[in-house]
């Protein structure tokens, strides 16, 4: 299937702006891969992955990239895109909406099975021709020892869809192909791959090359007018191969999103395409990717700076290395180390409680009273000393604004699966002041009067209930660059 | 006007368990045998026990729910039994409740007893449960030596003290109440510990240390309080009486709205300002002899100096250095070994410190004994230092 709907190319339909978030910890595969030497099994030897903390899956991933897609003005509906979500039956798409603020009436849906997805909800979103966000994040298990552990990352990517987009859609192409180049299932939840040649030589031929040329045909350009790519490839070198059959030379952006953070699943190709968008000049056309169980091949015309573009440029360049294989191994859930009894306390949430301030806790939704200062969370009898009667408040979303630290530890004696455990006050412009939990931590740890930012995070996890609660956790401003710590 | 219940409630017996790991016994053994002392102390017979309030902080893992627990351990035969539970306030709120009985007529004898048994609970600390209730969607599962080490920081910022002059003089806490312990024969810990040693202590919630830190123990302390006239007639010629009881109670001011700067405790000054009023204390300095007070960290027990009005703002660190808490000090603190030192098992606390300062009203102190003690003065507090309830007893004799 291939094409493109008519009022596309009336509206100058597209993507309007695009977003990327990746967590701070990078492995250096170096060094991880040395690790392993002893072993002998073939590991990626370069550049660095994304680590996840603790308390960052799927879902926190990709409402950060979603974040700064928000805006004034609230899509007509949000769609979440991954392979690692970690409810399957409970929609992420609608957390989502709660935790970026969206009313309900914002429509909601998730894409899931194939790394496709992230493409697939975006093809979706554009052939809607509507105002929605579409929103991709992964945090996928891996196999100590496979080459997936370190070549896959955690991250996040994100697109807005409208009208006098700066990318419009110009053409498309959609191939369905069960090729079965690796895969994950209930009963194995890490990644099974397949032989690299072979996947190599089906995936160019099969998927890659028809639906790039098709969508090429589509937009009404040979392919190599494409100046920018972002594929997300199967194995290595496809893109070469592809290129060279299809007479193009364009760079392949998602080459340097798997160097710098990894594979990122369903949202590789998006972040891929929001650094070629940064590199694209007016009259450009960018060809974007997506591969899983076929293929999808967008291609957009450039007619000016897709905001967002550039943030995630930055965002690669940014982070703190991770020192640790153990830690790393922890983190992955790939070793389950001994915490001790105090690791066995029950972290559990009633269903109750979250149909009655849920939604308050996933927004970070405090209360402006009638002075007009803000509480988190909101009470019938205000907090303020200067007010002594039961109000009604205003809802105030904190979640977007930064704070100051009062005061502040670094906690190591309860628990926590990432020691030390940083939490304090903090004190929000507005008058809010709230005990938090601090995300991120500083080399020199957290001080008084350090200024923060909101991030959303899980809150408690349950794993013997297999349920898990978020709540917004506070993080330093700005992140330390790579190479310079 | 209320006229509060200065001497119109004395204390006639205590009792105090050893603190520490008690492996040889649980709550209810804790609980008798706090009790027998108090009854042998006061000269009177268990039926003589009019009510009772029991205090126990984590009912959970330990005591239990309700009145039952005491009055089965005690055999308390159908008179009225009241638990209390306010976090580490626990011990002086149930002595708060059944002196307040007495004061006002209701019962003639009342009996206060607090008990914990925390060492069933397999490690240090205590212990951390949820319920899946709302503040579980966002408040941080802070330990206890997380919560109170933000003082350190928020002091040192409103004080401008180097962080390192800030841990010496909390050191100087520790190793005063270790000094003391030391000489505490039911004290859970009785060793004299050196600076260094504190100083260079594994951290546990920064910048708080191991040796900044108390344990937590098993243990029960016991109070069998009734009138001056009812004292007397049973011997006691100059009763210890209470001067003051009072608390106070944050109600989420400190953690959700923007005045505070946590470098103080405002409950713990609401609560001490009412009790010097209520006991007639006009110069705390000059009149109070001795304190016990809720060390539960090194720096609680240094914000605390301030908060009772011991020492100026700012002023505590240096105080501390100064050895004005210590042994032989102005005003000796945690001459039993404090929370440090003696130990916490929570609902007991209150009411050990009561008993030091009992013990110490009637010269009956031992090696501890301080040479002149006409005011003494406890200090609970329960929570965290943004959250929390702060109680201050004053203790002194009738005459």
């Amino acid at each position: 299937m291939s094409g493109v709907p008519e009022l596309v190319r009336v509206d100058s339909f597209g993507i309007v702006a695009i977003g990327g978030y990746v967590p701070m910890l990078r492995l250096d595969r170096q060094s991880a891969a040395r690790e392993l030497a002893w072993s002998g099994l073939p590991m990626p030897r370069a550049g660095m992955r994304a680590v996840a903390d603790w308390d960052e899956d799927a879902l926190t991933l990709a409402v950060e990239a979603a974040r700064t897609l928000v805006g004034d003005v609230a899509p007509d509906a949000l769609r979440f895109a991954s392979t690692s979500a970690y409810f399957t039956d409970r929609a992420q798409s609608g957390m989502a909406l709660d935790a970026l603020g969206l009313p309900r009436t914002v429509r909601t849906s998730d894409a899931a099975n194939s790394r496709r997805a992230g493409t697939t909800a975006l093809l979706d979103a554009l052939f809607g021709q509507r105002d929605e966000i579409v929103a991709a994040g992964e945090k996928r298990p891996t196999q100590p020892g496979s080459a997936a552990q370190l070549g896959f990352g955690d991250g996040a990517a994100a697109a807005r869809t409208g009208a006098n987009a700066p990318a419009r859609l110009a053409g498309y192409a959609s191939i369905s192909h069960d090729l079965v180049d690796r895969y994950s299932s209930r009963e194995h939840p890490t990644s099974y791959a397949y032989e690299e040649r072979f996947v190599r030589d089906m995936a160019v031929a099969e998927t890659l090359v028809p639906a790039v040329r098709d969508a090429c045909t589509a937009a009404g350009i040979a392919p190599d007018r494409l100046a920018h790519v972002a594929v997300h490839e199967p194995v290595g070198a496809c893109w070469r191969a592809v290129a060279k059959a299809l007479g193009c030379r364009a760079t392949n952006h998602c080459e340097a999103v798997s160097n710098a953070v990894g594979d990122l699943g369903a949202a590789h190709a998006l972040f891929g395409l929001g650094l070629a968008f940064e590199a694209a000049e007016p009259g450009d056309f960018v060809l974007l990717v997506g591969f899983g169980s076929g293929a999808d091949a967008l291609v957009f015309e450039v007619s000016g700076p897709v905001p967002g573009a550039d943030a995630m440029v930055r965002a690669l360049k940014e982070g703190q290395v991770l020192a640790s294989l153990s830690r790393f191994l922890s983190l992955t859930g790939s070793i389950d180390l001994d915490w001790g009894m105090r690791a066995e306390f029950e972290q559990k949430a009633q269903a109750t409680v979250l149909e009655r301030v849920g939604r308050d806790v996933i927004g970070f939704v405090g209360g402006r009273d009638s002075t007009g200062n803000v509480q988190f969370p909101k009470s019938a009898f205000p907090v303020n000393p200067a007010l002594s009667q039961v109000e009604n408040m205003e809802d105030v979303r904190l979640a977007d604004l930064e704070a100051t630290v009062v005061s502040v530890t670094a906690d190591r004696l309860n628990f926590s699966p990432d020691p030390p455990f940083d939490f304090g006050l903090v004190q929000f412009e507005n008058g809010a002041r709230v005990l938090m939990e601090m995300v991120n931590r500083p080399a020199e740890g957290f001080r008084v009067g350090d200024r923060v930012r909101m991030r959303l995070r899980i809150k408690a996890q349950n794993s013997r209930l297999g349920f898990r609660t978020y709540f917004w956790k506070a993080a330093p401003i700005a992140r330390p660059v790579l190479g310079e710590a | 006007m209320a006229t509060g219940i200065r001497d119109k409630v004395a204390i006639v017996g205590m009792g105090c368990t050893r603190f520490g790991e008690r492996w040889d016994v649980g709550a209810d053994g804790l609980m008798v045998e706090a009790f027998l002392e108090a009854l042998a102390d006061a000269g009177i017979e268990r039926s003589r026990i009019d009510a009772a309030w029991v205090g126990n902080a984590l009912d959970d893992i330990n005591v239990g729910n309700s009145a039952l627990p005491a009055a089965h351990a005690l055999r308390l035969d159908k008179v009225p039994v009241t638990r209390v539970e306010n976090m580490c306030a626990t011990g002086t709120e149930a002595l708060r409740g059944a002196a307040y009985a007495v004061a006002s007529g209701a019962v003639d004898i009342a009996l206060a007893i607090g008990v914990e048994k925390l060492k069933d609970t397999g490690y240090g600390g205590l212990p951390l449960r949820t319920k899946g209730v709302q503040n579980d969607l966002w408040m941080p599962y802070g330990s206890a030596p997380g919560t109170f080490a933000q003082l350190a920081g928020a002091y040192a910022a409103r004080h401008g003290i180097a962080a390192a002059d800030l841990k010496r003089a909390m050191a100087h806490v520790s190793w005063k109440s270790h000094q003391n312990g030391a000489l505490s024969p039911k004290a859970h810990l009785r060793n004299a510990v050196d600076m260094d040693k504190i100083l260079n202590a594994p951290l546990i919630a920064d910048p708080l240390g191991l040796f900044d830190c108390c344990g937590v123990s098993d243990g029960a302390a016991a109070a069998i309080v009734t009138t001056p006239e009812i004292a007397r007639a049973l011997g006691k010629a100059d009763p210890v009486t209470i001067k003051a009881i009072q608390l106070s109670a944050s109600n989420g001011w400190e953690m959700q709205f923007g005045a505070w700067d946590g470098a103080s405790v405002p409950n713990t000054r609401a609560a001490a300002g009412r009790a010097y009023t209520e006991a007639g204390i006009r110069d705390p300095r000059a009149q109070i002899d001795m304190t016990e007070v809720h060390d539960c960290f090194s720096i609680t027990e240094l914000v605390i100096m301030e908060d009772l009005g011991l020492s100026d703002e700012g002023r505590a660190p240096s105080d501390i250095l100064d050895g004005r808490y210590d042994r032989d000090g102005a005003i000796p603190c945690q001459l039993d070994g404090g929370l440090k030192c003696f130990g916490h098992p929570v609902g007991a606390s209150g009411l050990r410190m009561a008993y030091e300062v009992y013990l110490q009203l009637q010269g009956r102190a031992g090696e501890r004994q301080r040479y002149k003690v006409d005011f003494g003065l406890t200090h609970n507090l329960g929570g965290a230092p943004f959250n929390s309830v702060a109680a201050v007893a004053i203790l002194g004799r009738l005459n």
